[in-house]
């Protein structure tokens, strides 16, 4: 009781509490920059690997660095189509997805099942074989795709089967007290999803959305298979089967790949504080 | 006078539970009247039925010269629940502010998307209603950034704005802590006060005593006694209402 005077003293001495926070922050720190130097470390041992260096007896894998430097920036060449075919697929993607939840939704039993018909069959054939089947067996009826096409639609296809759940989930998370409210207010069906539960499940969706996004750049690597599709992989697997230099070429894709993901997450990072910044 | 809400032989079913039974009111424009009853008497039903977030199983509701049958189907009868909802405001015990809109945005939503008012006005008449519940000041805030007082208060200036002409309250301050309660109750003292007939399922026998002009009791889905207030405490009728007002003296704060 005498001391509560003096905690609203102007400027009152560092309190065991101000210490303790102090001491749990030092530790934070400190597991955080341990964390960051292993990372270095483990990278120059990996990066020391290929070095073609002798170290202590121990002899490193050796590139060969002219393949390297006349290849690089071939299959560099490749990251725009990468992200044009993630773009468009990722974009497909939701459509798919979106309609794919709402439909799961719908008490109309044709689209009920169109969207549950559409989720398992998707799901219960591998997305290799999807694409190959747009690029390979749609041409016996007549119907052809070009490579960037057929594989825009089956990863489109395949993944907004997948993502249809992530929508799902997100219209799960908004509470029916929402709904009845705005239902109360006097908003129509269609009102309602618009103005109040769509800007809440999209919210909560763009997080794994942006998760798939990224899982997309990699899949993409699939498309390569159709041979007509001259992203990073198809152009890696190019120069290098045609001068035995496979290991050279793939590790290169493996680098622009790494990359381009650790690029991508550090903005899916940026987007997460600015979506937690908000409500809720 | 011309019963501004007319409830005549009301039933509802949730599967084989019957939890309104045969319920009749008549409410008088500009009265208030309180709902009391134990959890599970069907008083929150009966409420959530007068503007059709229920579906009642039978029986005729009667909003401000709407007359809508229990039951029936189709657009003539989406229609006349669409203009009893106008002409209904609600306020819930969750108070379901929109997270993802400002408060200002939360007060203006209805009128503006609900009636298609020109903007500018919804947010004149927003602004005065914010302004009545004494929270104009918070008008660019984020619903996550009030208290539960606070939040309630502004739903119920969300609700006033579309100009109903009845407000239902559905315990509106069972999710409070008691010391938000308070501002809550003061705010629907105003409203009473400025006119609005009220609907309010409480627990809250203080305000039920003070501001009803009358008090329903309910049990087992049905209406067991529907008296003045300054009747109803000193001298209950039935053993369930004498029991009900004991258990909040006895827990009273």
């Amino acid at each position: 009781m005498t001391d509560s005077t003096s905690a609203r003293a102007p400027k009152p001495p560092l309190s065991q509490a101000d210490l303790l926070y102090e001491a749990q922050q030092r530790r934070d720190r400190r597991f955080r920059t341990n964390v960051s130097v292993s990372w270095g470390i483990m990278l120059l041992i990996l990066v020391y690997l290929f070095s073609g260096q002798d170290f202590l007896g121990i002899k490193t894998i050796k590139l060969d660095t002219e393949f390297i430097r006349n290849n690089i920036t071939f299959i560099a060449g490749g990251i725009g189509q990468t992200f044009l075919v993630s773009a468009l697929s990722i974009t497909l993607a939701m459509v798919l997805a979106l309609l794919a939840a709402l439909g799961r939704l719908s008490t109309i039993p044709p689209i009920y099942a169109l969207s549950t018909f559409y989720v398992s069959l998707i799901r219960g054939t591998p997305l290799y074989l999807q694409i190959f089947f747009f690029f390979l067996a749609l041409p016996q009826l007549g119907i052809i795709l070009t490579g960037l096409w057929a594989g825009v639609l089956a990863l489109g296809l395949n993944y907004g089967a997948y993502m249809s759940e992530i929508f799902r989930a997100g219209l799960a998370s908004v509470g029916k007290g929402q709904r009845e409210a705005a239902i109360a207010l006097g908003m129509t069906p269609r009102q309602t999803m618009q103005r109040v539960v769509l800007p809440q499940a999209l919210r909560f969706a763009i997080p794994p959305i942006g998760n798939d996004f990224i899982a997309m750049t990699k899949d993409s690597a699939l498309v390569s298979a159709t041979g007509f599709v001259h992203e990073v992989m198809w152009r890696a697997t190019r120069v290098g089967r045609a001068q035995f230099n496979n290991l050279e070429a793939l590790i290169m894709a493996a680098v622009f790949y790494w990359v381009m993901t650790l690029i991508l997450t550090y903005f899916q990072g940026l987007l997460e504080n600015r979506l937690a910044r908000g409500d809720r | 006078m011309m019963p501004i809400v007319q409830i005549s032989n009301l039933d509802k079913y949730f599967g084989r539970l019957h939890v309104l039974r045969n319920i009749s009111i008549e409410v008088a424009p500009r009265e208030v009247i309180c709902i009391i009853g134990r959890s599970g008497s069907g008083k929150s039903t009966l409420l959530r039925c007068i503007n059709f977030l229920e579906e009642p199983s039978f029986g005729t509701i009667e909003v401000d010269g709407i007359k809508v049958e229990a039951g029936e189907k189709g657009k003539g009868h989406r229609q006349l629940v669409h203009e009893v909802r106008l002409k209904t405001g609600m306020v819930f015990q969750e108070f379901n502010l929109f997270p993802h809109m400002s408060v200002l945005e939360n007060v203006i939503e209805g009128p503006v998307t609900v009636k298609g008012m020109n903007r500018a006005k919804a947010i004149e008449l927003a602004e005065e209603n914010l302004d009545s519940v004494g929270l104009l000041f918070k008008k660019d805030e984020y619903p996550n950034r009030l208290s539960g007082g606070q939040k309630q208060r502004v739903a119920i200036a969300r609700a006033l704005t579309m100009e109903p002409r009845l407000m239902l309250f559905d315990e509106p301050t069972s999710a409070l802590d008691p010391e938000l309660i308070g501002e809550v109750l003061n705010v629907m003292k105003k409203v009473a006060k400025e006119g609005m007939t009220m609907l309010v399922v409480t627990h809250e026998m203080g305000f039920a005593r003070e501001v009803a002009d009358r008090v329903l009791v309910m049990a087992d889905g049905e209406i067991i006694e529907d008296a003045k207030p300054s009747m109803l405490f000193t001298q209950p009728k039935d053993a369930r209402t004498k029991a009900l007002i004991d258990r909040y003296r006895t827990g009273e704060r």
